[in-house]
């Protein structure tokens, strides 16, 4: 092939130009730390970056979501320990008010004892968190219970989501648990017959309660069960969204983020092709013939 | 043979040499002249005659100045110009069209999506929340602007390609009415023996240049003249005779009309399939942009429509129901450009899925905003097949990606082509210094010699003459 000048400066610019764009990319990659910028560096992996990165975002906004959650779940479980530790004291008092040796003016002290426990099953009743009521159902702007403990709340089920195919019930109806709405123990009932025999010594009506004093506290158990198991599903779905987040970011990383070693070395090897480049293209397009004539 | 004759071909040997150091300095003053073609001088004896029953020499003349042209060359370099041109035309569009939708380092729209439904999410929390159903709000008109941004710029991208047509037209006018006076010129001087090497340099390297703008054919006649058409069929040039590209405003967009070469009216002419940057340019307007504006229409026209539909069974907290969250779609074309949302009180965002107003109810309902919330996750049937939302979305940015990659592959391809075959030209057609200065040495020595010649006829004339004395 006959070599012109122009042959000559077309290719060693050539040369040089496509050593120069690669060590551009190069210097790219290893200041940014990515491998992938833009669609066109690899468009399936961006695809799958996009994907994995919204997976990512889900399980932020699931994690927010559980968090909410639990403050709810922890706010029933305490109004349901108070609860259940005022019942175990009206339990206490009904089976000493039931002895035939306590007087009437003991049982009327007794009684003003109990109206006070029930005010506090009411006020528990009426727990809030952040302004809602949680045992109100779906009417969870208005107490559910008056100061009589008439329910007036909605049995609705607030449910939110903690994963991309489950929700889960953060609240709890205060008429089943309170009012026995359902076919459960009427605790408020149960606390009114109490007082009411209290009132009228009746120690045969006080003996009566009892045994609903007892399933009013199994009712408390199985429903603070229920919230335990509920928070234990939430502890473990952010189990589950801490280790996804884990893989996902793992998988992420590979798929975007810059071999460092590679792309130095990479780098390196570039620069020496390109100082041997230009230090051959000085060279030869110094040689002319003009010197020698 | 006299004495008188030696004196003869010595100035055949000047002339010839001088002609021939003439031509190496024409080619090293444009040793750096783009679509310049080297010349070289070809000499040949000139015609014998018979002295002394010998037959004898009478010198050398120029037979020709050679023009070294190859013209598969300049047809190679022609049709890779034409795909060059179209390939970098559609690379400069998908490069802009990728950073738009780039998600990658920018939040987009695909973020906006995502943000859109978790706060639908964030309100299934606390359904009573201002705070939320203001995000709700705010998040939505965010996902409508982003989506109205998107669709500005992709139309945008369209006028501007529509507007580039003037300027590409009016270049190949320009060249097609050159080469037309070239051909003139160029019959002229030939005709008259002369040589049109230069001219025929500038008329290839027009040709060249035109085929970047426009997919061309040529041929040359007999007269000389260069006759250029379109691949199908319409005459470019004939002779002296030059055809005229012009704009006809059709609906919003250029319609091209070509007056061919020697006739009165123009009529359209479809160049999108005719290759070099025109064609580019039209492919950009009428379908590689459409193609993801139509995507993009077609994610906002379901999206509005999963959204709406699950929106307007639901009740607002102050018992409003049958509200469309979106402005309903009348179609899905141009629909990524008009989506805006269409609630304006926070109280009517519909979260319950029953009157919150009826004693039944209660503003804690949820479950209308949990069915929204799950639409993230939801798989809705679209041209890319049962899919989510934002997977459609990576999707579509996947796509975009594949169309740069093709796109800078053909570039690049092409690219390397043109270099090579330049190479080829220049190997074939460039100025070699180093030759011309040898030839130069070579045509100097030989002008030397023929003088000499002239000092020893004179010398032998001067010997005769002295013995006559």
């Amino acid at each position: 092939m006959r070599v012109t000048e122009g042959t000559m400066a077309n290719s060693s610019l050539a040369n040089l130009q496509r050593v120069r764009e690669r060590i551009e990319q190069l210097y790219q990659e290893v200041s940014t730390g990515v491998r992938v910028s833009r669609p066109g560096d690899d468009p399936l992996s961006a695809q799958q970056i996009l994907d994995l990165n919204g997976l990512l975002e889900d399980g932020k906004q699931f994690a927010k979501n559980i968090s909410t959650g639990t403050t709810y779940l922890s706010a029933m479980e305490s109004a349901l320990s108070g609860m259940g530790d005022a019942l175990v004291r009206v339990k206490e008092l009904a089976l000493g008010a039931a002895n035939g040796t306590m007087g009437a003016e003991q049982r009327e002290s007794v009684r003003g004892e109990v109206l006070q426990l029930k005010e506090q099953l009411i006020t528990l009743g009426n727990s809030q968190i952040n302004g809602r009521y949680v045992f109100s159902g779906f009417r969870n702007d208005v107490p559910p219970f008056d100061a009589n403990g008439v329910y007036s709340g909605g049995d609705g089920d607030l449910r939110i989501p903690i994963d991309r195919t489950n929700t889960i019930s953060v609240n709890y109806a205060g008429g089943k648990l309170l009012n026995g709405t359902g076919g459960g123990t009427d605790i408020i009932g149960t606390l009114d017959t109490l007082i009411t025999a209290l009132e009228n010594d009746d120690i045969a009506g006080i003996q009566g309660t009892l045994s609903d004093l007892d399933d009013s506290a199994g009712q408390f158990l199985s429903a603070r069960t229920d919230i335990g198991a509920r928070m234990n599903r939430l502890e473990t779905a952010t189990g589950f969204i801490d280790d996804t987040k884990l893989y996902l970011q793992k998988v992420i990383s590979s798929k975007q983020d810059v071999d460092f070693i590679q792309a130095v070395s990479d780098m390196t090897r570039q620069q020496t092709a390109f100082e041997a480049a230009l230090a051959a293209t000085s060279k030869i397009s110094k040689i002319s013939l003009l010197d020698y004539l | 043979m006299s004495l008188l004759g030696i004196f003869s071909i010595a100035q055949t040997g000047l002339v010839a040499q001088k002609v021939a150091i003439e031509v190496t300095s024409e080619n090293i003053a444009n040793v750096n002249t783009p679509g310049y073609s080297r010349q070289r001088t070809i000499m040949e004896t000139a015609p014998t005659t018979t002295a002394n029953g010998f037959p004898m020499g009478t010198g050398v003349r120029v037979a020709q100045v050679q023009r070294s042209y190859d013209d598969m060359l300049q047809r190679l370099l022609k049709n890779e110009n034409s795909s060059y041109g179209e390939a970098s035309v559609e690379q400069t569009a998908m490069i802009r069209i990728e950073q738009l939708f780039n998600d990658l380092t920018s939040s987009g729209l695909g973020k906006s999506i995502q943000d859109y439904f978790n706060a639908w999410e964030d309100l299934s929390v606390n359904s009573q929340g201002s705070a939320e159903r203001q995000a709700v709000l705010s998040t939505g008109g965010l996902l409508a602007d982003n989506f109205n941004r998107l669709n500005t710029y992709l139309t945008d991208l369209k006028t501007q390609a529509d507007q580039s047509l003037q300027g590409l037209t009016s270049d190949v006018n320009d060249k097609l009415k050159t080469i037309a006076t070239l051909n003139v010129q160029i019959q002229q001087t030939e005709n008259m023996n002369g040589n049109a090497n230069e001219l025929r340099d500038q008329r290839d390297l027009l040709v060249r240049d035109l085929a970047r703008k426009v997919g061309i054919e040529y041929r040359e006649e007999d007269d000389k003249t260069l006759t250029l058409t379109l691949a199908s069929g319409e005459t470019l040039v004939s002779a002296n005779l030059y055809g005229e590209f012009s704009l006809q405003d059709n609906g919003g967009k250029y319609d091209i009309h070509l007056k061919q070469a020697g006739s009165a009216a123009g009529s359209p002419v479809d160049l999108s399939g005719a290759k070099g940057e025109i064609a580019g340019t039209l492919q950009v307007r009428d379908t590689i942009v459409d193609s993801y504006l139509s995507r993009l229409d077609e994610l906002a026209y379901n999206l509005a429509n999963q959204v709406n539909s699950l929106h307007t069974a639901g009740y607002g907290t102050d018992g409003s129901t049958g509200n469309n969250f979106f402005t309903a779609p009348a179609g899905m074309a141009g629909y990524s450009g008009l989506i805006k949302v269409a609630v304006t009180d926070p109280a009517a965002i519909a979260a319950a899925d029953t009157d919150p107003t009826l004693p039944a109810g209660g503003t804690g309902n949820n479950l209308n905003a949990l069915k929204l919330a799950a639409l993230k996750t939801a798989q809705v049937p679209s041209s890319y097949g049962d899919i989510t939302l934002t997977s459609f979305y990576n999707t579509l940015v996947g796509g975009v990606g594949v169309g740069v990659q093709d796109a800078e592959r053909s570039v690049s391809l092409s690219e390397s082509v043109l270099k090579q075959l330049d190479n080829l030209r220049e190997s074939q057609s460039g100025v070699s210094l180093d030759e011309e200065l040898v030839n130069l040495i070579k045509y100097q020595k030989a002008f030397e010699g023929s003088a000499k010649l002239i000092t020893t006829a004179t010398e032998m004339l001067d010997t005769v003459l002295g013995l006559v004395r």
